[in-house]
C-alpha cells in the first residue's frame, strides 16, 4: 500500500509543477495523437472523449482510426503508427509475456465491464430446448448454462464431428468466457499446447478465431454453431433472426473486465504527462457515459449511440446499438430484458486498472495452456504489475478531483490493486487475485499447477 | 469559308473523340454538323440508344431480382438504395466540410452562424418530438398487430404443448406399467423395447407439431413492419441532424479556433499579471515558465487545423495518390529492366526465372511481406524524416502519408511491375530490323541508339504494358487497402463491411461503382497517352 | 583505278552441316561516279549483296574495298537507301533527315543543320511535307524522304536497294527521273539493285546480272552505251535500247531455266512460278510490279505510260 503511494507521488512529481496548481493543463509531450479502435460498442470511451471534447480540453488533438482486426491493431500500436488503442484485456498481458506478438504493452485504464454475449444458432437453440424443456418459453430463466448443450456436443462427437464455435481472438476475453461457460458444464473446449497454437487439443468442440463482423454470417452458413462476441454482433443476430443469445458474460462472471486502453511501455515512458492527460479524458468520458438521473436511468447513452452509429466510428444502425447500450438486451425477439449493467463504463470503480483483473487473465492463459509452463504465484503478481499502471490512473484522477470533474468516491484511492474475492461466476467458484494458483487448481477442466501449490 | 471553318471544327472534335476513345459520340457530332442525318440517326440508334436500353434493362432486372434475393445477414440492395447511400456519403462529407469551416470561422460571422445553427436545432428538436411521438404510435401499432396475430397461434401452441404433455405422461405411465410386468415376467422385454420406441416416435411427432406453429410465430415476428421502419428512419435522420448541429455549435463556440486563442490569450495576460506581482523568486520562476508555455500554446492553437474524418472523397483522393505512387514505382523499375532484358539475352535469361516465379504471386502475400520490409525501414514513423518531409509538402501533405500508404503502394508496384516489364522487353526485342540497320548505317552510339531508336520504337508497347499495369495496380490497391487498413477506397469497403449497418451492402455496392468508374477513367487516360506515343495509329480497344 | 571493288567475296548462313551459301566469289569493280545496276531475281541474294557493300554484313571470305580501303563496318560514306524506306515512324521528315545529318556533320549549328536538311528535302521535292510523319506520306513520298536522308549524308557511294520496287508505275517513273537528275547534277558512284530490266537500262552505265542462288554470283556486266540524257519516250523506239533489253531478259530467262533444271531435285531454290513470266513481259513494256501473275498480260504487254 505504502509503496503504491510513493509511486504515485513520483509520477505526480514527473508531471511537473503544474500538478500542484488547480485546473491547469498538463504539459503534454505530444499533442497530436492517433488512437485505434475496433468497431465494437465498447470503444465508446475513446470516441466520446474525442467527440465530447474531453481530449481537446487536455490540449490533445486526437484522431480515432478504425482497425481491421485485433492483430493489426496491436501491430500498429507496436510499430508506432498508433499512439494507443482500444484493446482486449488479454492483449497487453499476452504481448508482454510474449504469447503471440511480443512487446511490452501497458494500460492505465479499463474501458468497460461486461458487454459480451454467447449466441447459438437457431438449430442448436431448438435442440437445447428439447434437452431442457424449461428453456422452451418466450423468456427462459437466466443464467443459462451449457448443460443443455452438452448432449448435443456429445452426440456430434460420437458421430465423429466436433461442433465448430467462434471467438474473436486467442487472447480475447471472449475466448476465455466461452471456454469458461463450456467447461463449467463439463464440455472440454480444447487446450493450447506448444505444438497446437489453435487450441484444439483434447476438445469436445472446435473453437476458432472469427472476426466479429463475420460472426452472424458464419452462424447462418453453419461455419459456426455458436460464438462469443461483443456488441453489436449478438443483437444483430437477433435482429436478423440468425441466432439466439443464450447468455451474456455478465452471467458468466458478474462485472468482469472487458477492454483496456493500451499503449507501449516505451510510449508511456516517453510521454508520461500525455499519458496522464489521456487517462484524464478517458475517465471523464467513462463518467459521462455512466451518468444517471435521479431515477438511475442512464441519461447520455442515447447520444452516445448516435455518435457511435456514425460510419467513421462503429457505424452499425442506431437502433441495434441502442439495445444493449441503453441497458436492454434482446435474448430473442420476444425476450427483451433490462440489463442496466450490460455495459459498465464507470460504475463500481471499474475504470481502475486492477492487478487482480490482469491476474485472472493470466490464470486463464495458464488454464488453457497458452502459458505452457507452470509459473509461481509471484510471477502472476509481477506480470500484472508490469502491465497495469494504477499510478498513472491515480495521478489523472487526482487532477480530476482537484478540477472538480469527479467525486472522491468514484476512485478507489487506497486500494492495493486487488478486488475483493468474488464467487459471482456461473459455476460459483471463488476467485481471489491474491491466490492465482489456488484458483487455477479449483477448476475441473484445464491445467492445474499442484507442484507450485504444494511448494507454497 | 464559313463552311470550311465549320468542317475544321467538326474534324477537330471528331479527332478529339477518336483520341479519347469516345467514338460513340461521333455520329452525334456529325449530326450536329448536318452530315448525312439519316446515317447518323441510324448509328445513334444502333450504337448509342441500344446500349442505353440494354443498361436500363439490366438495371430493371437488378431492381426486380434484388429484393427477392436475400439472406438473413442482409439483402441485395436495389438501385435506389445504392443511390441513397451515395447521397448519405455525400451528406457525411458535406457535414465534415461544414464542421471544418465552422472551426475556422471568426468574429461576427461565427456568432451569426452560431445563432443560425441554434435556431435550427430548436426547429429540428420540435420536429423530432413529433416524429418520436409518431414512432411511439407505430411501435404500439406494431406490438398490437403482432399480439393480435400471434396470440391465437400462441394459444394453439399452448394447446399442442398441453396435449403433448398429457400424452407423454400417459406413455410414461404405460411404459412404467410394462416395465413392472417385465420385471415380474408377465410379458417379454420386447414389449418394453417397442413401447420405448413408440414413445420416442410420438415425442418426435409432438415436437414437429409444436415447431410448425413456432415457425409460424417466428415468421410473423421476422416480418418487417414498413410504417415502423419508415418512422424509425425519419427519427434517425432528424436525430442525426441534431447531433451534427450540436457538434457545429461546439465548433462555433468553445471548440472554435479563434475562441480557443482568445481564451488562451486571456489566460496568458492573467499569468503575466501574476508574474509582475510575484512575491517570491520561486513563484516568479513558476509564472515565467507558465508564460512561456502559454505563448507556445497560443502559437500552436493559431496554426491548428480541423482533423477531418475520412470521407469517401478523401478516400478516393488517397487511393488515387497511392495507386500513382505505386504505378510510378513500377514504371521506374519496369522500363529500365525491360529495356535491359530486351537488349541483352543474358539479362533476359537471368531475369526470366525471377519474373516467372514472382509474377503469379497474390497481392495479399506481397502486402504482408512489404508490411515487414517497410516497417523495418521506419522504426518510428511519426518522427521519421521521410514522412515528416512528405507530410510537410503542400497538396499531398494533407493525405497523411504513413507506412501503410508506403507498403500499399509497394504492393501495387510489385503487382503492376510485370505487365510493363514484359511488354517493354517485348517492345525492345521486337524492334524493326530496318531501324537497327538505320542505326548501324548512321553509326549511332549506344546512348543515341537507345534514346533515338530503341525507346521510341518500343514506346507503343511500353505504354500498352503500362496501361495494363495501371489497371492491375488499381485492382490490387483496393484489396491492399482493405487488408492493411490504409485509408482509401479499400478501407472504405472494409469499414462498411465491419459496420454491419442496414446500409452496409448498399455502401459496398456504391463503392463498387466508384471503383469501377475510376478504373475506367484511368484506363481511358492511359489509352489517350498510348495514342499520343503510337506512331502507327494503333487502335484503341476496350 | 577502281573506286569500289568487291574481291572474291562469299557469304553464307547456317551451321557447317546445313550451310546455305548465298553469294559465292563475287567480283565487281566500279569506277568513280559510275552508275551500276545489279539485276537479279528475288531471293537471289541481292539484299545480301547490298548489305555486304554497306558493311552491314561481313563476307566469309574475300573483301570489299573503297579506294583500296577495306570496308569493315557501316559508315556514312556508304549511303544506303533501303527497300522499304526505313524511315523512323516517330520522327517527321525533317527529323528523320536531321538525325542522319547530325551524325555525319556533328559540328553543324542549328541553322546550318536546318539549311542542310531543307536543301536536300527540296532536292527531292518534298519541302511541303517537311513536318509530316512517315505514316502521313504516300509510298513515293516516303521513298523521296528516304532518298533525301541518304543524299543529305553526302556519301561517297550510294547504295540503292530496290528503291522503287514497292511503288506504282507512275511514281516509279517519276522517282527514276529524280534519281537520274540528282545523279547528273551531283555526280556520285551509285550501286542500284533492281529486278526491273527497263529501269536498269534506263538508268545505269553498266548492268550486272546476279545469277540464281544458292551460291549466286555476278556475271559479266552489260555495258549500256546509250546517250545521256536518256529520254524515256524516245528510248522505247531506240534499237540499242530494245536490243539491250532483249539480251538481258533472255539471259535472265535462261538463268532461271537452268536453275529450274538444277533445282528440280532440290528443295532450296523453290522459286515462285510466276517469276519468269515477269521477265518475259519485260521486252515489251515496263513491269508495273514485281509479281505480275496474269499470263495474258505478260505476253500481250501494253505500253502504259511512255509512248
Amino acid at each position: 500500500m505504502k509503496t503504491l503511494f510513493t509511486r504515485v507521488a513520483t509520477v505526480v512529481g514527473l508531471a511537473g509543477l503544474t500538478s500542484l496548481v488547480q485546473a491547469e493543463m498538463l504539459d503534454v509531450e505530444k499533442d497530436e495523437l492517433k488512437f485505434g479502435f475496433i468497431k465494437l460498442t465498447d470503444c465508446a470511451p475513446i470516441v466520446i472523449a474525442k467527440e465530447k471534447g474531453f481530449f481537446e480540453e487536455e490540449g490533445l488533438q486526437v484522431e480515432v482510426i478504425a482497425q481491421p482486426n485485433w492483430k493489426q491493431l496491436l501491430d500498429n500500436v507496436i510499430n508506432g503508427e498508433l499512439d494507443g488503442a482500444h484493446m482486449l484485456s488479454g492483449q497487453p498481458i499476452a504481448a508482454t509475456i510474449g504469447f503471440g506478438t511480443k512487446a511490452h504493452i501497458v494500460t492505465s485504464y479499463t474501458l468497460d465491464l461486461n458487454g459480451n454475449g454467447i449466441t447459438v444458432s437457431n438449430d442448436i437453440w431448438k435442440q437445447m430446448q428439447e434437452n431442457d424443456p424449461a428453456l422452451d418459453t418466450d423468456a427462459p430463466a437466466h443464467p443459462i448454462t451449457a448443460d443443455s448443450l452438452k448432449p448435443i456436443v456429445e452426440e456430434a462427437k460420437d458421430a465423429g464431428k466436433l461442433l465448430p464455435m467462434g471467438m474473436v481472438f486467442p487472447v480475447s476475453t471472449h475466448n476465455y468466457e466461452i471456454r469458461y461457460w463450456l467447461a463449467a458444464a463439463g464440455i472440454h473446449p480444447g487446450m493450447y499446447t506448444s505444438t497446437d497454437i489453435k487450441g484444439f487439443t483434447g476438445g469436445d468442440i472446435e473453437l476458432s478465431t472469427t472476426p466479429p463482423p463475420q460472426m452472424p454470417s458464419t452462424l447462418e452458413s453453419g461455419k459456426n454453431v455458436a460464438y462469443c462476441v461483443g456488441e453489436p454482433w449478438n443483437q444483430q443476430a437477433v435482429a436478423k433472426g440468425i441466432g439466439v443469445p443464450v447468455t451474456t458474460n455478465y452471467d458468466i462472471w458478474k462485472n468482469n473486465p472487458e477492454k483496456v486502453f493500451g499503449v507501449t511501455k516505451k510510449w508511456a515512458d516517453e510521454n508520461p504527462n500525455t499519458h496522464i492527460a489521456v487517462t484524464k479524458a478517458l475517465i471523464r468520458a467513462g463518467k459521462w457515459l455512466d451518468a444517471t438521473d435521479a431515477d438511475g436511468n442512464l441519461v447520455n447513452r442515447e447520444e452516445a449511440c448516435r455518435i457511435l452509429s456514425q460510419k467513421n466510428y462503429v457505424g452499425a444502425d442506431y437502433d441495434v446499438l441502442k439495445n444493449s447500450m441503453t441497458g436492454f438486451f434482446y435474448f430473442q425477439k420476444s425476450d427483451k430484458r433490462a440489463m442496466p449493467d450490460f455495459n459498465v463504463f464507470f460504475k463500481y470503480q471499474s475504470t481502475y486498472p486492477w492487478y487482480s483483473d490482469g491476474i485472472w487473465f493470466l490464470t486463464q492463459m495458464r488454464r488453457w495452456g497458452q502459458i505452457t509452463e507452470p509459473k509461481p504465484a509471484e510471477w502472476y503478481h509481477e506480470t500484472a504489475k508490469e502491465v497495469y499502471l494504477p499510478e498513472v490512473y491515480l495521478a489523472a484522477a487526482k487532477h480530476l478531483l482537484e478540477e472538480g470533474h469527479i467525486e472522491k468516491g468514484d476512485i478507489p484511492w487506497d486500494t492495493d490493486g486487488y478486488k475483493p474475492a468474488t464467487d459471482e461466476f456461473i459455476d460459483g467458484i471463488a476467485y481471489d487475485g491474491r491466490d492465482p494458483i489456488g484458483y487455477l487448481n479449483s477448476h475441473e477442466i484445464g491445467n492445474k499447477d499442484f507442484l507450485q501449490a504444494a511448494a507454497e | 469559308m464559313a463552311e470550311k471553318t465549320a468542317d475544321a471544327i467538326k474534324y477537330k472534335i471528331l479527332k478529339f473523340l477518336d483520341v479519347t476513345g469516345f467514338t460513340v459520340f461521333d455520329p452525334m457530332v456529325r449530326l450536329a454538323f448536318g452530315e448525312d442525318p439519316k446515317k447518323q440517326v441510324e448509328s445513334i440508334l444502333k450504337f448509342f440508344v441500344t446500349p442505353i436500353l440494354f443498361i436500363l434493362a439490366c438495371t430493371w432486372l437488378w431492381w426486380t431480382v434484388a429484393p427477392n434475393h436475400k439472406t438473413k445477414s442482409g439483402e441485395v440492395p436495389t438501385p435506389d438504395v445504392v443511390w441513397q447511400s451515395a447521397v448519405i456519403n455525400n451528406t457525411f462529407s458535406e457535414r465534415e466540410k461544414a464542421k471544418e469551416s465552422d472551426f475556422l470561422l471568426v468574429g461576427e460571422e461565427r456568432e451569426q452562424a452560431l445563432a443560425e445553427v441554434e435556431a435550427r436545432i430548436e426547429a429540428q428538436s420540435e420536429i423530432l418530438t413529433e416524429l418520436n411521438a409518431k414512432l411511439k404510435e407505430q411501435e404500439e401499432a406494431y406490438t398490437a398487430q403482432l399480439d393480435e396475430r400471434i396470440s391465437p397461434l400462441q394459444a394453439e401452441l399452448d394447446v399442442i404443448k398441453g396435449e403433448n404433455k398429457i400424452s407423454a405422461d400417459e406413455r410414461k405411465a404405460s411404459i412404467e406399467a410394462i416395465a413392472k410386468e417385465v420385471e415380474t415376467g408377465e410379458t417379454g422385454s420386447e414389449f418394453l423395447i417397442a413401447a420405448i420406441r413408440e414413445d420416442g416416435e410420438a415425442k418426435d411427432l409432438g415436437r414437429d407439431a409444436e415447431s410448425i406453429v413456432k415457425d409460424q410465430i417466428e415468421a410473423i415476428r421476422s416480418e418487417k413492419f414498413k410504417p415502423l421502419e419508415v418512422a424509425r428512419l425519419d427519427v434517425n435522420a432528424v436525430a442525426d441532424d441534431i447531433q451534427f448541429l450540436k457538434k457545429r455549435v461546439d465548433f462555433l463556440s468553445d471548440a472554435n479556433r479563434s475562441v480557443k486563442v482568445v481564451v488562451a490569450k486571456e489566460k496568458l495576460e492573467e499569468t503575466k499579471a501574476n508574474l509582475a506581482g510575484a512575491e517570491s523568486s520561486k513563484k516568479a520562476v513558476l509564472e515565467a515558465k507558465k508564460v512561456v508555455r502559454g505563448e507556445e500554446s497560443i502559437e500552436r492553437l493559431e496554426g491548428q487545423q480541423y482533423a477531418s474524418a475520412m470521407t469517401v472523397y478523401l478516400q478516393i483522393q488517397r487511393s488515387l495518390f497511392t495507386v500513382f505512387v505505386g504505378f510510378f514505382m513500377a514504371a521506374f523499375i519496369a522500363i529500365p529492366v525491360g529495356v535491359l532484358c530486351g537488349l541483352n539475352r543474358i539479362a533476359m535469361a537471368c531475369l526470366t526465372p525471377i519474373i516467372s516465379v514472382f509474377k503469379p504471386v497474390s497481392p495479399v502475400v506481397w502486402l504482408l511481406i512489404f508490411q515487414i520490409i517497410v516497417g523495418a525501414f521506419f522504426p518510428d514513423p511519426e518522427s521519421h524524416p521521410f514522412f515528416l518531409f512528405f507530410n510537410s509538402l503542400p497538396l499531398i501533405g494533407g493525405l497523411g502519408i504513413n507506412p501503410a500508404l508506403v507498403f500499399s503502394a509497394c504492393t501495387v508496384a510489385m503487382c503492376a511491375v510485370w505487365p510493363a516489364l514484359v511488354n517493354t522487353a517485348l517492345g525492345v526485342s521486337s524492334i524493326d530490323k530496318d531501324h537497327i540497320n538505320v542505326a548501324r548505317v548512321l553509326k549511332l552510339g549506344f546512348w543515341d541508339r537507345l534514346t533515338k531508336i530503341i525507346i521510341p520504337s518500343a514506346l507503343p508497347l511500353v505504354f500498352a504494358g503500362l496501361r495494363i499495369s495501371l489497371g492491375v495496380g488499381w485492382m490490387v490497391l483496393i484489396a491492399a487497402e482493405a487488408l492493411s487498413s490504409s485509408d482509401g477506397l479499400g478501407k472504405f469497403v472494409w469499414d462498411e463491411y465491419q459496420n454491419g449497418s442496414s446500409f452496409s451492402f448498399a455502401n459496398i455496392l456504391y463503392a463498387c461503382f466508384v471503383v469501377g468508374i475510376i478504373g475506367f477513367l484511368l484506363d481511358r487516360m492511359m489509352i489517350v497517352l498510348q495514342r499520343f506515343v503510337s506512331f502507327d495509329g494503333g487502335g484503341t480497344s476496350l | 583505278m577502281a573506286f569500289l571493288e568487291i574481291d572474291n567475296a562469299s557469304i553464307g548462313f547456317g551451321p557447317h552441316d546445313n550451310r546455305y551459301e548465298v553469294l559465292t566469289d563475287i567480283n565487281l569493280s566500279v569506277v568513280e561516279n559510275e552508275f551500276i545496276a545489279v539485276v537479279g531475281f528475288s531471293g537471289a541474294g541481292k539484299s545480301t549483296l547490298i548489305s555486304l557493300l554497306a558493311g552491314l554484313l561481313k563476307p566469309d571470305k574475300g573483301e570489299i574495298r573503297i579506294h583500296g580501303e577495306v570496308v569493315k563496318e557501316p559508315s556514312p560514306r556508304l549511303g544506303i537507301m533501303f527497300q522499304n524506306y526505313s524511315l523512323l515512324p516517330w520522327l517527321t521528315v525533317f527529323e528523320n533527315v536531321a538525325l542522319a545529318v547530325q551524325q555525319v556533320f556533328p559540328k553543324y549549328t542549328k541553322s546550318e543543320l536546318k539549311e542542310h536538311v531543307e536543301k536536300y528535302v527540296a532536292m527531292v521535292k518534298l519541302s511541303p511535307a517537311l513536318g509530316k510523319k512517315p505514316s502521313e506520306l504516300s509510298g513515293g513520298m516516303r521513298q523521296r524522304a528516304s532518298l533525301a536522308r541518304t543524299l543529305a549524308m553526302q556519301p561517297e557511294i550510294l547504295l540503292l536497294d530496290e528503291p522503287l520496287s514497292a511503288l506504282d508505275a507512275l511514281t516509279r517513273a517519276e522517282i527514276q527521273d529524280e534519281i537520274i537528275n540528282i545523279w547528273e547534277n551531283d555526280k556520285r558512284t551509285i550501286v542500284m539493285i533492281t529486278n526491273d530490266v527497263d529501269e536498269a537500262v534506263l538508268m545505269a552505265d553498266q548492268i550486272v546480272p546476279l545469277t540464281m542462288g544458292p551460291s549466286a554470283t555476278l556475271d559479266e556486266p552489260f555495258p549500256v552505251n546509250l546517250e545521256r540524257p536518256r529520254n524515256r519516250t524516245t528510248l522505247n523506239t531506240n534499237p540499242e535500247f530494245r536490243r539491250l533489253r532483249n539480251d538481258i531478259s533472255k539471259y535472265m530467262v535462261t538463268l532461271n531455266e537452268e536453275t529450274k533444271a538444277l533445282s528440280s531435285h532440290q528443295s532450296v531454290a523453290d522459286l515462285p512460278e510466276i517469276m519468269p513470266l515477269d521477265f518475259t513481259s519485260l521486252p515489251a513494256g515496263p513491269a508495273r510490279g514485281r509479281r505480275r501473275p496474269a499470263v495474258s498480260q505478260a505476253f500481250n504487254p501494253k505500253v502504259t505510260f511512255f509512248k
